[in-house]
């Protein structure tokens, strides 16, 4: 039953954004891109969804900045980013030349900026689609106020919606009670696409010294660490609201893929494993073909949403 | 104000690769010394440049870890037989721990050179300051000196006599360049007892110090940099922060500058002019 890999479909097509596979580098683990062509091979990556951009340069949040814990990290990076006009100047034009698709990852302090960077970014070819980054649990201000309220989120995604033609899609925070709910609130308003998760909010003390170990005291968690909770509220997105699903949260192995995959997620973003090693997208879209021929899979599409749960315990 | 754009960063010369372990040095402990074979051709490495070694263990450590570039050389006679680099570490937590434990004959992940190293280009007669396991930052740099025939002192400086491995090899090493090796421990078992700022700021009043070159703990290096600024030399610190991927996709590393500005240690550095850091 086993097939050949060069007969596996790994194409997707989400809500018009059509990628080549269903793999991605997450929003602020590969900077923009280009800047890492040496360590790995571009072209094979679905696609790139840039570092959060804002209107204005962030210069970040001070040192430490990371830390370790036990199956992945925290960050309080603070949305450290060129602005939207250096990138689209920049870096924009060196990613033409890649056949990923480029998705902007943007922030903004209030309902205007972020209509106002949606805006910037419509007429440009280069870019396949905006997500927006409302769960960044590291700005005081700004991005997270609209991901914790289905209502403040909602009047976003409408503000956005008519400066775009672009698709829309909505990065969601796993510090909410029910990510279901503030999905559909982004549906109603006219979002295509759900990405998922954010970090989850996390702190780590040093007994020695008693001290944070980061300077912000908390920070998001990232990793292997968080995958069970990405993959539950991937799960429950995706039956509970009926937009194309992006999964994200400690993917790693093509297995990792896999799962998401089988909860319902049409893509896949790879993030701090990225940072262990900084070809891993390439490594996982190789191992996938190789997974899925063997299986005898011949498009990857047939496996969205394709968990078995009859039998399993209720 | 903002050091990161991607436009105006140096290209990368880091390439990943396997590497296999040859051999794993215990010093008195924590100290070890982990010798890699990598295949050639590989990149040249310059002073100062360090390495992501991936530890054998799956979670925990999950990031790599940085290392300094300890030597390389190559493997036997011909090229083609492979460079064999080593790390000189010291085991803190799970990270070294896992390397220290390190089994000859199994395959780690290695990303190198990354950074950018000393800046070799001023004139001068040098003194290397090091801090315990800050020597292995120095090691190249002593090799390049030599090569270079520039005259250097190198003084080493911890608590005690066992902090200070590899002191046979630096002390050849400056000896070979025409200079003096000062060993200086806290608890005065071996060489001078004390600080390493004493021979330093006698080397500097002497006038036999026109720029420096130091790797160590913080406060060593600060107050090693506030010492060359009241005699007006010249200084390069390699400087350590926690790094989550060493290649400048993470943002973590950043160092505060004294213009107010932050810097990425892994791009920008690990090397900076020690007059730039706010300490
Ligand atoms: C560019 C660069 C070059 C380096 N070169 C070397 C080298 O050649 N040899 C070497 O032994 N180490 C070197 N280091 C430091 C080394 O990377 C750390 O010791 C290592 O990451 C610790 O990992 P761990 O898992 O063992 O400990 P962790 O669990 O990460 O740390 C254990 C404890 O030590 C603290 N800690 C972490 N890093 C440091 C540090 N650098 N100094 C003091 N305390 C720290 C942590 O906050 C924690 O409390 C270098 C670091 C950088 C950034
Ligand atoms: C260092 C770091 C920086 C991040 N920056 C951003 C960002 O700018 N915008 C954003 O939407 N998410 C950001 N994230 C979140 C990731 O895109 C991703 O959602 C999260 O890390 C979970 O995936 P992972 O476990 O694969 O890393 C960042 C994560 C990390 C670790
Ligand atoms: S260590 Fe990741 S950016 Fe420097």
């Amino acid at each position: 039953m086993a097939i050949d890999p060069s007969a596996v479909d790994l194409a997707v097509e989400l809500a018009g954004l059509r990628l080549a596979n269903p793999l991605l580098s997450a929003s602020g683990t590969f900077g923009y891109g280009l800047e890492f062509g040496a360590l790995t091979r571009l072209e094979h990556f679905g696609g790139l969804v840039t570092k959060g951009l804002s209107l204005e340069p962030l210069v970040g949040n001070p040192p430490p900045r990371i830390a370790e814990t036990r199956g992945g990290m925290l960050n309080s990076i603070g949305l450290q980013n060129i602005g939207i006009e250096a990138f689209v100047r920049d870096v924009l034009p060196g990613l033409a030349d890649y056949p990923a698709q480029v998705i902007v990852n943007l922030f903004g302090y209030s309902r205007d900026e972020y209509a106002r960077l949606a805006e910037r970014v419509d007429g440009l070819p280069g870019i396949a689609a905006i997500e927006l980054n409302v769960s960044c649990p590291n700005v005081k201000r700004g991005g997270i106020q609209f991901g914790h309220d289905p209502d403040q989120l909602s009047a976003l995604v409408a503000a956005v919606r008519p400066t775009t033609s672009k698709p829309i899609i909505v990065k969601l925070s796993p510090n909410v009670t029910s990510p279901v709910e503030l999905g559909l609130a982004a549906k109603d308003a006219g979002a295509d696409i759900l990405s998922a998760i954010n970090t989850v909010v996390g702190m780590a003390i040093d007994s020695r010294t008693r001290r944070p170990l980061l300077a912000t005291v908390k920070g998001g968690l990232s990793g292997p660490a968080i995958k069970p909770i990405a993959l539950r509220i991937v799960f429950d997105v995706a039956r509970g609201v009926g937009l194309p699903v992006m999964a994200i949260g400690g993917v790693e192995s093509v297995d990792d893929v896999l799962e998401f995959v089988l909860a319902g997620a049409s893509a896949v973003q790879v993030g701090t494993a990225l940072f262990r090693r900084p070809d891993t997208v390439e490594q996982l879209v190789e191992g996938l073909r190789q997974r899925l021929a063997g299986d005898g899979v011949r498009s990857v599409r047939e496996l969205v949403g394709g968990v078995e749960l009859g039998g399993s315990p209720p | 104000m903002l050091c990161y754009c991607p436009a105006a960063m140096e290209s990368l010369s880091a390439v990943e690769r396997g590497a296999l372990v040859v051999s794993v040095e215990h010093h008195p402990l924590p100290l070890f010394t982990l010798r890699l074979r990598v295949e050639a051709p590989y990149p040249s490495v310059h002073p100062g440049q360090f390495a992501m070694v991936q530890a054998p263990t799956t979670l925990e450590p999950y990031l790599r870890r940085a290392f300094s570039v300890f030597t390389l050389q190559r493997a036997g006679e011909s090229v083609g037989e492979g460079l064999e680099l080593e790390i000189h570490g010291k085991v803190i937590g799970p990270g070294t721990a896992a390397l220290a434990a390190a089994v000859p004959g199994r395959t780690l992940r290695l990303l190198a050179p990354l950074g950018r190293g000393f800046d070799l280009s001023g004139g001068g007669r040098a003194v290397l300051v090091a801090g315990g396991v800050g020597s292995a930052a120095l090691s190249m740099l002593a090799e390049e000196l030599v090569a270079r025939r520039v005259e250097f002192d190198f003084v080493y400086g911890g608590r005690g006599q066992s902090d200070l491995a590899h002191g046979d090899r630096f002390g050849e090493l400056a000896r070979a360049s025409g200079g003096e090796y000062f060993p200086v421990t806290e608890d005065g078992s071996h060489g001078e007892r004390g600080l390493v700022t004493a021979p330093l700021s006698r080397l500097l009043h002497q006038g036999r110090c026109q720029r420096i070159f130091t790797c160590g703990p913080d406060p060593m290096m600060k107050a090693v940099c506030s010492l060359a600024e009241e005699h007006g030399a010249a200084v390069q610190a390699a400087l350590e922060t926690p790094m989550g991927c060493g290649y400048g996709a993470c943002l973590g590393c950043v160092v505060p500058r004294r213009d107010g500005g932050l810097a990425l240690c892994c791009r920008v550095g690990p090397v900076f002019d020690g007059r730039e850091v706010a300490w």
